[in-house]
């Protein structure tokens, strides 16, 4: 109520520059995402051994100044392999990401301003993907077809079209009904062109934000893939496959396991905070400081 | 007014009440110095636009300010008792108890998961310390006190079982309850339709009569403070501007900005009705950075350069009444000789005869079917009043326009005016084909647009435009107003860049904005800049008509009036017909040429503008017309015509008259059953009605004739003026 | 209500059909012999006419899945290759396992991350609210095998209050027998609770600024009732379709952590039928776990209706 009326005033041309107003959550969440971008990007030049290097006198080994994160149960070095992991950790969960959005805005793009039959058709299909739990379908896929990365990437991604098209389409159902849209229709432009100039431009910060959301699932879900022994296949290694194979000797050598693990958790958390702050940083109600 | 103390103890008495909030963009001053106070029975008027403050009075007093706020200094005894120094447990033991409030909108401030009673009664079982029971018993006395049927029922039903009026009434039985010294009201009738509100208007002036009520009532709307207060208190930005008894305030407004809002209001009187409004000029002030001096000196005509350095105070003109203007004396000397000038200036418009036709809508229909649904149905049988329950599959639908058929002339503006739900923007888009009409036909120059192909349709595009309501969400957030434009341009005008250009600048400066304004995005705007940019989008494309869709609604009462005198100029600039939907009837009277009367998807009176406004009425048009409240406090208004319940939402009868369920002068039967005759009452005045017509010129006319104006001189007087017969008044 | 719930469980009905059609489809219905995945890359020809026999994979694919689809009509799930033994009784055992794994973890969910998340709701913007925060945070920042392997290695491998994993007997005690499932439970509830904390926090505190909470304490009521009796009451709304779908990252979990605890649940009977490639028992337990989620989600569904009562009575229903 007292808020309100205090929004209710306008300022001419507010000086508050819009740097100061990025929130502080965003520029971490940034942070920490473009050092684990820009270390997995630069792993295979900064790793100090190759990946699949066995020192076979040099087993379980704690972390030394030779071996930052000391060695796995063939010697290899477990600063490498998590750097190297890291990639195809991130690769599945970006390109998971990158499928699912792919594939879903357009449809919920479609599906919201055309309405009709094909959005009934649609959305049911959607009630059935989503009415397998998320585990299962890539389960599925992979318990019958030789395991490889790219089918993780895949299944993965499937699983979380459903969200994106119903985000999207909600998205653009709103939008869609917003006078703004409906002024552009009386003026005569087509279809294609409020979609995409007047519709799209409006719906994508929320579709951000979700996507941003859905990369984090996408790398826990891949890990748990991996962990299973249905994502990243021997001797190449994700993070979740390498904690898999941390289990057996996780009394002795707990910094097989702890290494990737850690990794994990500081890329999800960058992820989520990265989100959590762009939600923040694109919700019109708190950036412009008014409105309804 | 805290220095000349009244001589009872005063129920509330506030004195140099100072709050600021905390905001981001700095310290927002909410109020200075803001005092007044309320006797026992009285009623006093809180008044001010967005932003003056007002509620954050009513939150103070409440002690429900939020951490945000800040309060500065002041005091405010309630009986005697400084609310500011009590413990927040005794703070709690007064609210709901001594001191009650009733917010704005009924929907919001039920708890939506709880029933009725319980919200009702639960003040009870902790200031009374009833137990459930007893104070359920009491609750069912309070709800029916308040005029609700079925009380009994009631107190087990949830909100969203009820309608707004109901809603509204059962929050008004909670805060009479505990039998309180203080009521506060913060804007109660805001969020709800024109009849709804004088029901509740009714229903509070009884119980302050009855139960000898102090309030606090707090709008924006100077026809309910006329309607319903002893006493006024105008704030602006923060400050008490003007306080003073009710009818000395509204005859004679000492502050520039008091006589601003009543000069910026459409009034319904034949008088007033067609005459140029005067708007108060700038903006509301940025109340992180107020201006020196007098607050209110950048928007005033009367300012000079000690406006601009000399904070005022309140001083008094007359006997309780005080102004925060030194100059108050000399502009109302000034104003006596010269309003009435001002408003000759512009002579008011004369009606345009229906000329050539342009716009004509035959029996057009759009009808909504809802998900299909099991419902159990009773088959009564005859004479008895058992019934056995039967299971079928129903298809309902509602029906948004049932079979509307009406006609605009070129040059001619056609005012429709109806209630929340009648359909009047569903009717607005199907004009202009952004929605698909079910039956009927929408003919433009002849042609009927809704078989248009796509050639066509893009020519009629160009001709027919649309303004909508909402300044916020008409326009694209992340386009600039030039962009906004140049796609109208784009489509329809043919120019190439350089003359688009130069064209944008002439539209923008034609709807009151600088060519600058081209690069700015519609959150820099205020809602009036915003409503200009909707209007210059829809005349960029070098429209004919345009359907005006509700476009000052959202707006404060001054900004309201700038953009009515707008589009009123662009008429006539532009020779445009309008359709101008609203559910304010003032408005519509002010600017339409003819007004068509909509309620449930039908319109059930169309006639020239005067003739409407006059019996013969239709019955719903008298109910409309005796529900506005008129800020001339010189007029008394005894006629009162109500709908016989508030309106249970989504109920409207399936047959016969739509109006039937809430017609004072239902025939019965033949209302019920058969869809009522369209009756022709003059020349062009048609009425959808079973009263004989002799019925109908009998009823009493609701709007009055001011007794100053000396127009006709009432037989009975004060009192009786309103039954005076202002049909044939001259203009 | 009554029609609701009628149609809810139709909808069920179809979609588990056309579920177990995709499942069958996408097992056997899918490129490369489902007879050479069961055997092996090395396998003779013979062995490989073998299974194709027994399996009938030779008959046409509509055939194959009526015959599979009447037999779990009739309650026959089938025959699992590696075992050799009807899959109906073991899949039994196992779904009570993890039937109790989850319900356990559930509880355990709601509460906690439901209390969590109130206190977050009302001390918000202090120490307390950031210390939830972070705390929940941790637990979805890392899949839960993780959060396992740390709890085995600190709780049974150093400190050696509890065990390591397997399912423990009744015939041991109650207190054998629980504290096989502390660790599991705990961690399963630990990877979720961020989900449902964090809702309960923000719409307690969007319901704490509503018109009909300020209208509450306007009528002087003490904060308690305020709290429980007019906020709690919505806020829990948003945090129940948290729930629903939070039973569907909690199959997940459930799947993962009893293959890191060798807990013997549904989950480890499927990824041992996947590494095995015994190819009735993943169709019969993936199918299972189908049913169970879809089934779980009508639950979610109802408690949702039966706390919100534009649901409960009925009418405007939009």
């Amino acid at each position: 109520m007292a808020g309100l009326e205090a929004d209710a005033v306008w300022t001419p041309a507010p000086p508050v520059s819009r740097r100061s107003r990025v929130p502080a959550t965003l520029i971490w969440g940034a942070l920490i995402v473009l050092v684990v971008l820009a270390l997995a990007a630069a792993a295979p030049w900064i790793a100090p051994y190759p990946y699949d290097e066995m020192q076979i006198m040099a087993r379980l080994k704690p972390p030394s100044f030779a071996h930052w994160f000391g060695t796995d149960d063939y010697g290899r070095d477990v600063l490498t392999r998590t750097l190297i992991g890291a990639r195809l950790s991130l690769l599945m969960g970006l390109g998971a990401t990158a499928f699912c959005l792919a594939i879903g805005v357009p449809i919920g793009l479609y599906t919201g301003y055309r309405r009709g039959r094909v959005e009934e058709i649609v959305m049911r299909a959607m009630d059935v993907l989503m009415s397998f739990p998320p585990i299962l379908l890539g389960l599925l896929v992979l318990a019958v077809t030789t395991p490889s990365l790219w089918k993780t990437v895949l299944a993965v991604g499937v699983v979380y079209v459903p969200a994106i098209v119903r985000l999207t389409r909600s998205v653009t159902l709103e939008l869609a009904q917003e006078e703004f849209v409906l002024a552009a229709r009386a003026r005569g432009d087509g279809s294609a062109y409020i979609v995409l100039r007047e519709i799209l431009p409006n719906a994508w910060p929320p579709i951000a934000v979700e996507g941003s959301l859905r990369i984090t699932f996408a790398i826990l879900l891949g890990a748990a893939l991996s962990f299973l022994g249905m994502g990243a296949q021997p001797p190449s290694s994700d993070w979740g496959l390498m904690i898999s194979e941390a289990r057996a000797f996780v009394d002795r050598a707990p910094w097989i396991a702890l290494a990737p693990g850690i990794a994990m958790c500081v890329t999800v958390i960058g992820v989520n905070l990265l989100g959590d702050g762009l939600r923040e940083f694109l919700d019109p109600r708190m950036r412009s400081g008014k409105g309804s | 007014m805290s220095t000349d103390p009244p001589t009872p103890p005063a129920v509330l008495d506030v004195a140099a009440l100072t709050v600021s909030y905390a905001t981001r963009r700095g310290r927002v001053s909410a109020l200075r110095e803001v005092g007044f106070s309320i006797q026992t029975g009285e009623t006093l008027a809180l008044v001010g636009e967005s932003g003056s403050g007002k509620s954050t009075v009513a939150l103070a007093v409440m002690g429900l300010l939020g951490p945000e706020a800040t309060t500065h200094g002041g005091t405010m005894l309630f009986n005697g008792q400084d609310l500011r120094r009590l413990t927040p447990g005794q703070k709690q033991a007064l609210r709901g108890d001594r001191i009650s409030i009733v917010f704005q909108d009924p929907f919001t401030s039920l708890n939506p998961g709880l029933p009725i009673g319980l919200q009702v009664a639960e003040p009870l079982i902790f200031h009374r310390a009833m137990s459930e029971a007893a104070a359920l018993d009491k609750a069912v006395e309070a709800l029916a006190e308040v005029g609700l049927p079925h009380p009994r029922e009631l107190v087990r039903a949830y909100p969203h079982q009820l309608s707004g009026g109901m809603q509204q009434r059962a929050l008004i039985a909670t805060a009479l309850i505990c039998d309180p010294a203080l009521v506060i009201l913060d804007e109660p009738t805001t969020a709800l339709d024109v009849t709804v509100e004088a029901q509740i208007l009714d229903l509070l002036d009884e119980l302050r009569r009855r139960r000898g009520l102090s309030m606090l009532f707090i709008t924006h709307n100077l026809g309910l403070v006329n309607r319903i207060c002893d006493t006024v208190c105008v704030l602006y930005a923060g400050s008490v501007i003007e306080y003073g008894p009710t009818a000395q305030v509204l005859s004679a407004p000492a502050h520039p900005y008091t006589m601003g809002l009543l000069t910026s209001m459409p009034r319904l009187d034949p008088v007033h009705r067609r005459t140029r409004l005067i708007p108060i000029a700038g903006k509301f002030p940025d109340l992180t950075q107020l201006p020196t001096g007098c607050i209110f000196h950048p928007r005033c005509a009367h300012a000079e350069a000690a406006c601009r350095e000399n904070a005022q105070t309140m001083a008094p003109v007359a006997a309780d009444h005080a102004v925060r203007c030194w100059k108050s004396v000399a502009i109302n000397a000034a104003q006596e000789t010269m309003a009435p000038l001002q408003r000759a200036a512009v002579p008011p418009r004369v009606s345009v005869q229906q000329g050539e036709l342009l716009l004509e809508l035959k029996g057009l229909r759009k009808i909504y079917p809802l998900s299909t649904r099991l419902t159990r149905a009773r088959l009564g049988i005859p004479g008895t009043r058992a019934s056995i329950p039967w299971f079928r599959l129903e298809r309902p639908e509602v029906r948004a326009i049932d079979g509307v058929s009406l006609s605009i002339g070129s040059g001619e503006t056609l005012g429709l005016v109806g209630e929340s739900g009648c359909g009047k923007s569903t009717l607005g888009r199907c004009v202009v084909r952004l929605l698909e009409p079910s039956s009927g036909s929408v003919l433009f120059r002849g042609r009927d647009i809704s078989r248009a192909d796509r050639k066509q349709l893009r020519t009629f595009r160009g001709l027919a435009q649309i303004v909508f309501q909402n300044p916020i969400s008409s326009l694209n957030p992340r386009k600039t107003v030039g962009a906004a434009i140049d796609r109208s341009l784009a489509n329809f005008s043919g120019l190439a860049r350089e003359g688009a250009l130069a064209r944008r600048t002439e539209i923008l400066e034609q709807v009151g904005l600088a060519g600058n304004y081209a690069d700015r995005f519609p959150h820099q705007l205020s809602g009036g800049e915003r409503q200009r940019v909707g209007i210059a989008r829809a005349i960029a494309t070098g429209p004919k008509f345009i359907v005006c869709d509700e476009p000052v609604s959202a707006l404060d009462v001054s900004v309201q009036a700038t953009v009515l005198n707008l589009l009123s100029d662009l008429r006539d600039q532009l020779g445009l017909s309008y359709l101008f939907i609203s559910h304010d009837l003032s408005v519509v009277a002010h600017i339409a040429d003819r007004i068509a009367v909509m309620y449930a998807g039908t319109i059930c009176e169309e006639g020239p503008t005067d003739a409407v406004l006059a019996p013969p009425y239709h019955p719903y048009t008298a109910t409309l017309l005796s529900a506005i409240p008129s800020p001339d406090p010189t007029v008394a208004r005894n006629v009162r015509i109500r709908p016989r319940i508030d309106g249970v939402a989504g109920k409207v009868p399936m047959r016969g008259c739509v109006y039937h369920h809430r017609c004072p002068r239902t025939l019965g039967k033949m209302c019920e059953e058969t869809p009522p005759p369209i009756v022709q009452a003059a020349p062009g005045h048609w009425i959808a009605c079973h009263l004989p017509l002799a019925e109908l010129e009998a009823m009493p006319a609701v709007l009055p004739i001011r007794v100053s104006d000396g127009l006709q001189s009432p037989a009975g007087g004060h009192a009786s003026a309103a039954v005076v017969h202002s049909g044939t008044a001259p203009e | 209500m009554g029609f609701y719930v009628a149609k809810r469980v139709a909808t069920i009905g179809v979609i588990l059909v056309i579920i177990s059609g995709l499942i069958f489809v996408i097992t056997q219905g899918l490129p490369g012999s489902v007879a050479r995945m069961i055997a092996g890359q090395f396998a003779t020809p013979d062995v490989i006419a073998a299974i194709e026999q027994r399996l009938h994979l030779n008959d046409p694919l509509f055939t194959q899945y009526w015959r599979w689809a009447s037999g779990i009509l009739s309650g026959d799930l089938g025959q699992s290759l590696i075992m050799e033994r009807p899959i109906g009784p073991m899949l039994r055992e196992a779904l009570a396992n993890s039937a109790l794994l989850a319900t356990i973890s559930i509880v355990l969910l709601t509460l906690v991350g439901v209390s969590l998340g109130i206190v977050a709701a009302i001390k918000h913007n202090s120490m307390l609210d950031h210390g939830i925060s972070v705390f929940t945070f941790l637990g979805i920042s890392v899949p839960e095998f993780f959060w396992g392997i740390v709890l085995i290695l600190v709780f049974a491998g150093y400190l050696h209050w509890l065990p390591s994993g397997g399912a423990g007997n009744l015939s041991a005690g109650w207190g054998a027998w629980a504290s096989h499932l502390v660790l599991p439970a705990a961690t399963l509830t630990f990877a979720l609770i961020a989900h449902v904390s964090r809702m309960t926090r923000s719409s307690m505190l969007e319901t704490l600024r509503s018109p009909y909470v300020l209208f509450a304490r306007a009528k002087g009521l003490p904060e308690r009732v305020v709290l429980v009796r007019h906020a709690l009451r919505n806020a829990l709304l948003p945090t129940i379709t948290v729930l629903a779908i939070d039973i569907g990252l909690l199959i997940g979990g459930v799947v993962v952590v009893e293959t890191v605890f060798s807990y013997p649940g549904l989950g480890r009977l499927l990824i041992f039928a996947i590494e095995r490639h015994d190819l009735p028992l993943i169709q019969a337990s993936i199918l299972v776990i189908a049913a169970i989620y879809c089934f779980a989600n009508l639950v979610a569904d109802l408690l949702y209706a039966y706390f919100n009562p534009k649901i409960r009575y009925g009418g405007t229903r939009s």
